[in-house]
């Protein structure tokens, strides 16, 4: 009895797990692989075909270009947060916590005003003149992209401040002593120990810019297709399963193989360099 | 202290960033046009009546906050007690079991949704409600999994058996004495948990029955067809809670909390 | 002149409360000065004004004759040992040394001769590929010592650099400190709050209370005559009795007379460490007599809580004889060893 107990809590949750989730997924991928005995064709297809071969590549350079991006705009924010004073520190951590509660469709929203046809940046251009006609900035890949940017920069900018952090500010000062300008010591000793914490930001990003639905939708619609609307216009307009399931283990794949790629070269990384032994 | 002058500037510049867009919708939602225009030229508060007296917004938000709460109680229900085996047995496959019930996390939200529609919807037929609520539950559990986890690491597990010495049965002891000491975990799991069900897009879209739809869905359609400050509104609403839910998490839990 | 000149420091960090009154402090060349006090007092502050940390509110800080007040950290070249050691984690021995040096955009093969010279000095030599935190606690502050040294610096600024090890290896280390420190003639300012390592490494020492220097004197002096009560019971005086002075110049408590040296304080206190009253049969001059109260064990002797009819005495046995909590005891306090404050 006593030996089970921790088995017994355990168990709903893996039952449920395994009836909702694996189960599920499994009804989704077996067609993929088993239309009628087992075949690849739906997966050679889906790679030979231009179209979807495009939008795979779309969806990669979105949210490869966003976590580079992320990170440039997001490591010297969270560094100046982790440098600041308790009660400005409270503020910008509000700040960017903030977008992150917020629903996706309004922040997705707020750049259908600023980049749409009526929105804020044609009407600024053509009230100073340099446009006569609104020119259309939505549904590129360009809007998806700073949607996606303006989505995860906030999880990018936290998961920084909590590896700052964890550096002293001693060894900056130690690093000025030695003769190191401010931005030389944020270089060469700020910079190298945030690496690990770099890197899971950048997995979460790519991660959550490879399979976001909202964002995509909105500010790309049909005309810049990526993964995850391609899944649910498969799926729900066109009625076709397989090809669904296609992409949908595709994601999953992508997914999982950069989340260990990366997770491996950060504890690699994290190994070399803690902070304190 | 003294400063870095360029990074001050940068990093107003990225601030200004993630917040004007925010703030560009509260403006529009007070503006009298029948579109949505910036800035605005008369202050109407039109917008908001037309959103608060819309029947399907009121409804997909009443569906919404039940969904987020009874998914959220769900999880609590069944990820509480997996988690406290996790950290205070040594289980067998811990490691493996631990990162199965953060599976959902793994699977991008649009293939659970996708899978789910496919599973729940076709071949079992349920009804949306519940569709919505399994679809919902799987999102959050791994939130409560992870956060009172967390909690659990750094919980005294001492303290528990002392309790047992002082003659509390296992059962009255884990409410006693181990449920108190992580309710801010607790707290801040339901918070995390519940603020990502209302907010969840992917699985709503695809388990959203004729209907029966959640808020973010149905804003979502909404804002693909509509272009008036209606959901500018909306969006206005949905912000003040969430500045609601903040303050008070910042005087209770401390705003940290939320950035799990 | 002096080789380092504060002049007039006040620092506040709020604007409102100033953390250094107007603090004046010089230093010769090639001195070892400590700033001693209690938590709080300024020191670690005065030192961070030193090394360029803290801006200051007013006055002037001159090196050499050159006004360093507005020099960034940078470019001011002052070794620093932190309390951390604040070692880069990232980095070997050997990296950490040359930090400074690569800063300065010296060429490899100085760079190389300088630190191995420095790991040479420093007894580092085998470690110099180790990572910071695959040394103990002693090496990992001899790297940070040799990082400060290797760069040439014009003043040493140490804080609190021995209060993380344990007490053996504080010993060795800070005769090592002093041993390199008076090889290579560097000025240093040493910031601490244990007295005996203090008195026992410096050549000046300056006791800091409340954001000012309360004394300012060679261990030896201020171990003889401390000038305030704040220096008397930081530095072990712990029997304060408030006197007042007579015609004769001899102080009065109560009935009791004591001759002390000269002072032309009126109102004063007597102070004198349990060390210097000796028990003894009949004193003459400077007696009294108390109660033991309590009597606790101090290893070569025993301290006694005596009570006398001027307030509390402590007392320490000579070792000899051993009294009882209730036994009376005739007390002397020798006239030499008392210290009015």
């Amino acid at each position: 009895m006593k030996k089970s107990m921790p088995y017994l809590f355990l168990l709903p949750g893996i039952v449920l797990l395994i009836f909702f989730l694996m189960v599920p997924l499994i009804t989704i991928l077996w067609p993929t692989l088993f239309p009628d005995g087992f075949s690849l064709s739906a997966y050679t297809s889906f790679f030979t075909d231009e179209y979807y071969m495009e939008i795979l590549v779309r969806t990669i350079r979105i949210a490869l270009v966003a976590a580079i991006v992320c990170i440039i705009l997001g490591v010297p924010s969270a560094y100046f947060i982790s440098r600041c004073s308790a009660k400005w520190k409270g503020i910008l951590i509000a700040i960017s916590i903030f977008p992150m509660l917020t629903n996706s469709v309004v922040r997705s929203f707020a750049w259908i005003n600023i980049l749409g046809k009526n929105g804020v940046i044609n009407n600024l251009l053509m009230a100073i003149g340099i446009i006569d006609e609104p020119i259309s900035m939505l549904y590129t890949e360009f809007s998806v992209l700073i949607g996606t940017i303006y989505l995860f920069l906030p999880l990018m900018i936290m998961t920084l401040v909590g590896v700052m952090d964890q550096i002293d500010n001693d060894m900056m000062e130690a690093a000025e002593s030695l003769g190191a300008s401010k931005l030389k010591a944020f270089i060469k000793v700020v910079l190298p120990l945030s690496v690990p914490g770099i890197l899971t930001g950048a997995v979460l990003v790519f991660t959550g810019a490879l399979t976001a639905y909202t964002t995509p939708q909105l500010l790309g619609g049909n005309k810049s297709l990526v993964l995850a609307t391609l899944i649910y216009q498969r799926a729900m307009t066109l009625n076709d399963w397989q090809g669904a399931g296609v992409i949908a283990a595709i994601m999953i794949i992508i997914t999982l193989v950069v989340m260990k790629i990366l997770n491996l070269i950060a504890a690699r990384l994290d190994k070399r360099g803690e902070i304190d032994a | 202290m003294r400063r870095y002058k360029g990074l001050t500037i940068f990093a107003i510049l990225v601030f200004a960033f993630l917040f004007i867009p925010l703030l560009i919708i509260a403006v529009t939602a007070f503006g009298s046009e029948p579109t949505i225009s910036f800035p605005i030229e008369g202050f109407s508060l039109e917008w908001f009546g037309k959103a608060l007296s819309s029947e399907s917004f009121r409804k997909a938000f009443i569906l919404s906050m039940e969904i987020a709460f009874l998914a959220t109680i769900l999880a609590l229900i069944i990820g509480i007690p997996a988690a406290y085996a996790l950290s205070r047995y040594s289980v067998r496959g811990r490691k493996f079991i631990k990162s199965f019930f953060l599976s959902p996390t793994i699977v991008p939200g649009i293939v659970v949704g996708y899978a789910l529609f496919q599973f729940v919807v076709i071949r079992l037929k349920l009804p949306v409600f519940e569709g919505l609520l399994l679809g919902h539950f799987l999102v959050v559990l791994p939130y409560i999994i992870r956060v009172v986890g967390g909690s659990l690491e750094q919980f005294d597990f001492s303290i528990e058996e002392v309790a047992w010495s002082l003659g509390c049965n296992k059962f009255l002891a884990f409410f006693k004495v181990v449920l108190p000491n992580i309710s801010s975990g607790i707290i801040s799991a339901f918070l995390l948990a519940f603020i990502n069900s209302f907010n969840n897009i992917p699985v709503s879209m695809f388990l959203s029955g004729p209907g029966i739809t959640t808020l973010p869905a149905s804003l979502m359609s909404y804002v693909e067809y509509n272009y008036d400050p209606t959901v500018s509104a909306v969006s206005v609403l949905l912000m003040l809670a969430t500045v609601v839910i903040m303050f008070i998490v910042e005087k209770t839990l401390g705003i940290s909390a939320l950035a799990k | 002149m002096a080789f380092v000149d504060l002049k007039d420091i006040c620092v506040s960090y709020d604007g409102k409360t100033n953390v250094l009154e107007g603090l004046n402090l010089q230093i010769n060349e090639g001195e070892l000065v400590s700033l001693l006090g209690p938590s709080g007092c300024g020191k670690t502050t005065t030192l961070r004004v030193v090394a360029g940390y803290i801006d200051t509110k007013a006055g002037e800080f001159l090196v050499d004759g050159q006004n360093y007040t507005k020099i960034p950290v940078h470019k001011r070249n002052f070794g620093i040992v932190f309390q951390s050691y604040a070692l880069f984690p990232h980095l070997s021995v050997f990296e950490n040394v040359a930090f400074g040096l690569k800063m300065r955009k010296m060429d490899k093969a100085t760079i190389e001769q300088k630190v191995n010279n420095m790991l040479e000095i420093c007894g580092l030599t085998e470690y110099k590929d180790r990572l910071p935190k695959q040394m103990s606690g002693g090496q990992r502050q001899r790297v940070a010592l040799a990082r400060a040294l290797v760069i040439e610096p014009k003043l040493l600024l140490l804080d609190e650099p021995l209060s993380n090890l344990d007490a053996k290896l504080r010993i060795q280390m800070r005769v090592e400190i002093k041993r390199l420190q008076k090889k290579l003639g560097i000025t240093t300012i040493f910031v601490t709050h244990d007295q005996e390592e203090c008195f026992s490494i410096s050549d000046r020492v300056a006791i800091m209370n409340g954001g000012v220097i309360e004394q300012y004197d060679t261990p030896e002096n201020i171990y003889a005559h401390p000038n305030t009560e704040f220096v008397a019971r930081f530095i072990g005086f712990e029997n304060f009795i408030d006197v007042n002075r007579q015609e004769d110049g001899t102080y009065k408590a109560l009935n009791y007379v004591f001759e002390c040296g000269n002072s032309d304080l009126a109102k004063a206190k007597i102070t004198i460490r349990p060390d210097d009253i000796q028990i003894v049969d009949e004193a003459k001059v400077n007696g009294i007599s108390g109660t033991i109260q309590v009597r606790t064990f101090l290893g070569k002797s025993y301290q006694y809580e005596v009570n006398t009819a001027i307030g509390n005495l402590i007392v320490n046995g000579d070792g000899n004889k051993v009294y009882e909590p209730g036994d009376v005891l005739n007390l002397y306090l020798p006239a030499n060893k008392i210290v009015l404050v």
